[in-house]
């Protein structure tokens, strides 16, 4: 069995291993649908939060991730019953992991009708680089 | 957890892979969590294709239709009332990064509505991404009270 544990390691790994307590949150989340694409200069992204309004929106670059959280910020009002349901009421979390090739002091974000469009420049290290033949 | 990037095969890199050294699965885990993610993002994630998410309400005067619409202009909602369904149909309008050619996405839905609506008082309000839209009721008949004159 011990040679089995060191020759494949993912048998016995724990959940912290698998990243599972970096979750800023227990509770549950919806992860919204998103968009990445990639051009030259940045990684754009653009996800879906409806309902999400500026000061429900939580965006934070740390080390090698970022995450998105959006709280929906409509609550139903008194006297309202409820027919009919298909949305949640559970925020929004999206971790995305990068390889510390964005630069992150020049992520650009941006809410507009419920999309959250964010720029993530790339590094200068990452860029590609043209390199001359002599 | 998703990677930004797309996933480049450890062996193919241009440098050796050192340090796997006879733990040759010592990567597998990753992947296997890769898999399942990409295998089940489709199903936690709500889609965006023709359908999207619709709420009914209700109070003693009006009944509520609010819709999931993220990123839709307001000229491209339109909201009908017809035979007793609401529809609603929206364009969405796509900007493609690289070639900045504008591509759309039609969506629409039809939702069964009490007969009791008024249907020249609906009104619709957008905001962030969530498009709600009112349908007053009927007021009641109200019972009249006839005089028969007896001769």
């Amino acid at each position: 069995m011990s040679l089995i544990q060191n020759r494949v390691p993912t048998f016995t790994r724990t959940p912290v291993d698998r990243g599972v307590q970096d979750r800023p949150s227990p509770e549950p989340t919806v992860r919204p649908r998103h968009e990445v694409k990639e051009t030259e200069e940045a990684w754009g992204l653009q996800v879906d939060l409806p309902g999400v309004a500026i000061d429900g929106l939580e965006f934070t670059a740390e080390e090698g991730h970022v995450t998105i959280r959006g709280n929906r910020g409509w609550k139903v009002p008194p006297g309202w019953t409820m027919l009919y349901r298909e949305s949640a009421d559970s925020p929004y979390e999206l971790v995305l992991q990068h390889d510390h090739s964005v630069d992150v002091d020049k992520i650009h974000a941006e809410l507009k009708d419920g999309v959250l469009s964010v720029s993530l420049p790339k590094a200068e290290a990452t860029k590609p680089r043209r390199i001359t033949v002599t | 957890m998703r990677s930004l990037m797309c996933y480049t095969n450890p062996g193919s890199s241009l440098l050796p892979s050192s340090g796997l050294g006879d733990r040759p699965w010592i990567r597998f885990g990753s992947d296997i969590d890769r898999w399942f993610e990409t295998a089940l993002s489709g199903l936690a994630a709500p889609v965006f294709d023709n359908r999207f998410a619709v709420d009914v309400y209700e109070d003693k005067d009006n009944t509520y239709v609010r819709a999931e619409l993220p990123g839709v202009a307001r000229d491209d909602i339109k909201v009908e009332i017809v035979d007793g369904y609401l529809s609603i149909s929206a364009n969405r309008k796509t900007l493609n990064g690289e070639n900045k050619a504008e591509g759309s996405l039609s969506v629409s839905r039809s939702i069964s509505v009490p007969e009791n609506v008024q249907a020249d008082k609906v009104a619709a309000a957008y905001e962030n991404g969530v498009l709600t839209v009112t349908l007053p009721k009927q007021e009641e008949a109200k019972p009249k009270t006839i005089q028969v004159s007896v001769k």
